[in-house]
């Protein structure tokens, strides 16, 4: 299956949160933070999500 | 009943406003007399009045009405918390409203003269050599406000009684300056002007040990900090030619991160991005879910709001 490629553009702030983050151990490197992030948000979102559309 | 020695004792008639010298450790009580009267509320660093109370972060921090528990916290940048609000036997302050003033009264009412808390504030404060204009937004004490449907504010009647107070416990040496408030002609106070009394006690260890730690961090500055410590002491605005910013983290520098979704992540992606706000802006969606996340997962305080550290 193809994968789709999102560039993320952020700055050296942001970065810098990140890094720490991942300095915490909650990943471990960038691109693995972002998709930790990704499936814990739409985990916690998805029915949220499903509430907006199906009220659309 | 309080066994704390007091150290001074006054009341302040309608129309009039007093500093006060309140020493770290000393607590400023302000009581109604026979109840319903709003009292305004202004405070400085007694060392360098440049440092005072801001209701901007106050409110950030502790909502549009704190109350026992909560600081009143000096402007950025030093961003420290100068009182503490040891006991409210109403619980009904505010900080969305400003003081009233002249023009108010003029403008809407027609008054030439008028009793009002800028005023009453400022010939309070010239005691101490400040002038009109060193007057800042003050925390209403006693002044019941909302903010309605449309998200303007509003203010009603307040229901204190005599003997209502609240003790502001003294965190640092400052200048604490409560004035009855001038509106008689609003709901603030009930329609009517009365006066307040003011106690200042020595706090107890008791006391004391009521008040939560609150952080300290570099970013708290003092003048020590600032490239310009100097207060300016005349009035015109002049271009420094030796000016050259140094704006802190500067310039911002953008990079990308390529992120490798599948077809699974995409479909998760989709179902909770913000198509609403970035269209088809993919990479913008996701910067906003990750940051979103990070805030949810770890962030501890409102946001912009320092938090405080718990005992």
């Amino acid at each position: 299956m193809t994968e789709t490629v999102v560039k993320l553009r952020l700055n050296q702030q942001q970065l810098e949160l990140i890094d720490r983050t991942i300095a915490q151990g909650v990943a471990p490197d960038r691109v693995a933070l972002v998709r930790l992030a990704l499936h814990e948000y739409a985990a916690a979102h998805q029915a949220e999500a499903d509430r907006m559309e199906r009220a659309q | 009943m309080t066994g704390r020695q007091i150290i001074s004792e006054c009341v302040i008639e309608p129309g009039t406003g007093k500093a006060i010298e309140l020493l770290k450790g000393q607590i400023l009580r302000v009581e109604q007399v026979e109840g319903g009267q709003c009292a305004d509320f202004n405070c400085f660093n007694l060392h360098d009045y440049k440092e005072f109370m801001h209701c901007g972060r106050t409110r950030t921090v502790h909502g549009f009405h704190p109350t026992t528990g909560t600081f009143m916290w000096s402007a950025p940048p030093r961003e420290r918390a100068m009182l503490y609000i040891l006991e409210d036997t109403v619980g009904r302050n505010d900080v969305l409203f400003p003081r009233c003033s002249a023009y108010v009264y003029e403008a809407s009412y027609g008054f030439a003269v008028h009793t009002n808390c800028h005023d009453i504030q400022a010939e309070a404060q010239r005691e101490y050599g400040l002038t009109p204009d060193d007057v800042h937004d003050s925390f209403n004490l006693f002044m019941c406000t909302g903010v309605d449907d449309d998200g303007h504010a509003f203010m009603t009647r307040q229901t204190t009684k005599r003997g209502d107070y609240v003790d502001l416990l003294a965190l640092m040496d400052v200048l604490a300056v409560p004035n009855v408030c001038g509106a008689d002609v609003m709901k603030t106070s009930n329609f009517a002007l009365k006066p307040l009394k003011l106690t200042v006690f020595a706090a107890d260890d008791a006391d004391l040990a009521k008040v939560p730690k609150t952080p300290t961090l570099a970013s708290q500055r003092t003048p020590k900090d600032f490239r310009n410590p100097t207060i300016k002491t005349d009035r015109p605005l002049r271009r420094d030619p030796a000016y050259s910013p140094e704006f802190p983290n500067t310039p911002i520098v953008v990079t990308e991160l390529a992120i490798s979704l599948s077809p699974a992540e995409m479909e998760m992606f989709n179902a909770v991005k913000r198509s609403d706000i970035y269209g088809d802006d993919d990479a913008a969606a996701l910067r906003d879910l990750l940051f979103s996340w990070w805030e949810e997962r770890f962030l501890q305080a409102h946001a912009g709001a320092p938090s405080i550290e718990s005992k």
